[in-house]
């Protein structure tokens, strides 16, 4: 049960943007991709998702070549949230939680519809919401409906065990400190339940907290995945961000000015 | 765990959830809609030079006058008014919805041009080319669906077969498609007689006046087809509206959906342009109006514009032909007169907001 993403290399016009980079995404955990800006991450992430295809190497879900799975499969597998594009029309909160309701042909499916909703907006605090116009919310208050809409994507009931996945690029932008760690937590939570997470994170504490294991990519190569403590290495940060960083190896807090 | 679901499959499943994400609300308006097309239906066809109850036609107590002016004139023009109307509101409609954004209408990307530079050819040209026996009343049509078809073409092929590199690129060739046209039309406007130019400029201004059954009765078969094509994909339009990245991720096929939205306006379009000349502002205005009304999620919008254009275009024909009685008002004037200032006071609004 897992995405597993082997030897990728990508390049446009001759520029190497990601050079064969191999790591799986496991069930149930939390895996952090950090490092600098156009370091090749979000591009990753996107290669992921079947979004883009790589020059080389291959993607696969649960042992499911990614080219063999068709777009309605592949959404049936994984939830995707990235920087999210102006919607233009006047679409209610609750119209826009429910575009990631997807039919499945499963019998009886459709009946968990209503619950669903309601179970996802009161886990993401959107009750009070619901009836408000989308395009009137804060940019903050919009990425949590983006992350309720790909959380119903995901919704299953509690005695399925399907292999799913949720890909999100920095999740927590825009949110305040409250949102930014509820969210995490909320993360956490889908985790628990089975759900595989591939996110790209900023704030190196965000990810030595929440996650079960970091990648660290610069360049586009990838440099070292471990668990936290293994992977957040001062002189190795150092190196790749161009800053002294002190890390509490006790409460795996890292600071950096 | 490979799950077992072809692509056709999954594809009716998208389609099928029609009622769930629509609200009573919406579903009221749309039977409103539905009664007023039918109830202008029968006025229409009852009010005109001379008046005739629908009730004695029915009954049989009509002179046989009377039902030849009901049957074979004022019914299929009340039909083709109608038609046009649906076509060119749930056109408007699904094209605002693709290239998400508001002030898209079937002009936009060409397709009214195309038509009616194919309209043109033969009112200017077709006289001294094409003896009126081969195709005879479906010349023009014809010909202006051509016009509409080839919009289409130049568009799939600038465009890489409708590509994935976004809708901006496909309004800016869309823009320069409809120059062209413009240009062609001009050229003809140029050359043609005094009588010629005569039928140019009110065939440009809209009239249901030429309205017979043997043009009007396979249109109406082929407009219905293409729109009942058209609104099993109103899911995926909503869908559209999160970006073409995110909809992709959400399961829906951008490209054969872009491909699906404007060979059916094209159909629809060509067809009630080369039936009834240009009438503005229907495709534009429709579909707003009914956003404000009921909401803006597509299953309920392309119906409800559909309706709605039906309706309003019956009655603007109506109004067309007893306002200056015995003479008869260009229908696309008395659309654009009433569409300019609304349109208007839209953009006034969207300002404020």
């Amino acid at each position: 049960m897992t995405i597993k993403l082997q030897n990728i290399s990508y390049s446009v016009n001759n520029h190497k943007i990601l050079e064969n980079v191999s790591l799986n995404v496991r069930k149930g955990e939390v895996l952090s991709l950090i490092g600098p800006n156009g370091s090749g991450k979000s591009t990753l992430l996107n290669v992921a998702t079947g979004d883009i295809k790589p020059s080389s190497g291959s993607v696969s879900y649960d042992n499911n070549a990614i080219e063999d799975l068709n777009i309605v499969e592949r959404s049936f597998y994984r939830g995707v949230m990235s920087q999210s594009q102006q919607i233009v029309f006047d679409f209610s909160v609750q119209e826009i939680i429910e575009m990631g309701w997807i039919e499945r042909g499963l019998p009886n499916y459709s009946n968990h519809f209503d619950k669903a909703v309601k179970e996802i907006s009161s886990l993401c605090d959107l009750e009070n919401l619901l009836d408000r116009k989308f395009n009137k919310l804060s940019g903050g208050e919009q990425r949590r409906v983006h992350f309720a809409r790909t959380l119903l994507q995901l919704w299953r009931p509690s005695n399925s065990n399907e292999p799913l996945f949720m890909l999100l690029d920095e999740p927590t932008a825009n949110l305040d400190l409250y949102y930014e760690i509820k969210m995490m937590e909320i993360i956490k939570l889908k985790a628990s339940e089975g759900i595989g997470i591939f996110l790209i994170l900023h704030d190196l504490n965000l990810a030595a907290k929440y996650s079960d294991r970091i990648a660290i990519i610069s360049q586009g190569a990838l440099i070292k995945i471990d668990e936290p403590k293994k992977a957040l290495d001062p002189v190795l940060l150092k190196k790749i961000y161009n800053l002294d960083m002190v890390i509490d190896q006790q409460t795996m807090k890292v600071s950096y000015f | 765990m490979k799950l077992q679901l072809n692509y056709n499959q999954v594809n009716s499943l998208i389609r099928s959830n029609f009622f769930k994400f629509i609200n009573k609300n919406q579903i009221s308006i749309l039977v409103i809609t539905l009664l007023m097309t039918v109830l202008s239906l029968f006025i229409a066809a009852s009010i005109g030079s001379f008046n005739i109850s629908i009730f004695d036609y029915v009954l049989s107590t009509s002179t046989s006058l009377e039902n030849k002016v009901l049957e074979q004139i004022r019914m299929p023009r009340v039909l083709l008014a109608g038609l046009v109307g649906a076509s060119l509101g749930i056109s408007g409609a699904s094209l605002q919805g693709l290239f998400r954004n508001p002030l898209a209408d079937p002009g936009l990307i060409g397709v009214s041009a195309g038509a009616a530079l194919g309209a043109a050819i033969v009112i200017v040209l077709g006289s001294s080319f094409i003896p009126d026996y081969i195709f005879g009343p479906f010349i023009l049509p014809l010909s202006a669906i051509m016009g509409a078809a080839l919009v289409i073409y130049l568009l799939y092929l600038f465009t890489k077969g409708f590509g994935y590199q976004g809708v901006t690129y496909m309004l800016l060739v869309g823009i320069a498609v409809n120059a062209l046209a413009s240009v062609g039309i001009g050229i003809l406007t140029f050359i043609s007689t005094d009588s010629e130019l005569r039928g140019l400029t009110f065939w440009t201004m809209g009239s249901f006046g030429a309205a017979n059954w043997t043009l009007v009765f396979p249109a109406i078969i082929i407009v219905i087809a293409t729109i009942s094509l058209l609104i099993p994909f109103s899911r995926q339009l909503d869908l559209l509206q999160l970006g073409e990245p995110e909809a992709y991720r959400l399961g829906v096929d951008v490209k054969a959906l872009k491909f699906r939205v404007i060979i059916s306006s094209a159909i629809i379009v060509g067809i009630s342009v080369s039936l009834s000349g240009m009438i503005g502002f229907v495709g534009l205005v429709v579909p707003h109006l009914m956003r404000l009304l009921g909401g803006v999620n597509h299953n309920y919008l392309l119906p409800a514009s559909a309706f709605f254009g039906a309706s309003i275009m019956i009655i603007a024909d109506l109004l067309s032909r007893i306002l200056i009685q015995p003479a008869e008002l260009p229908v696309g004037l008395l659309t654009s007169a009433i569409g300019a200032p609304f349109f208007l006071w839209l953009i006034f609004r969207i300002r404020k907001t």
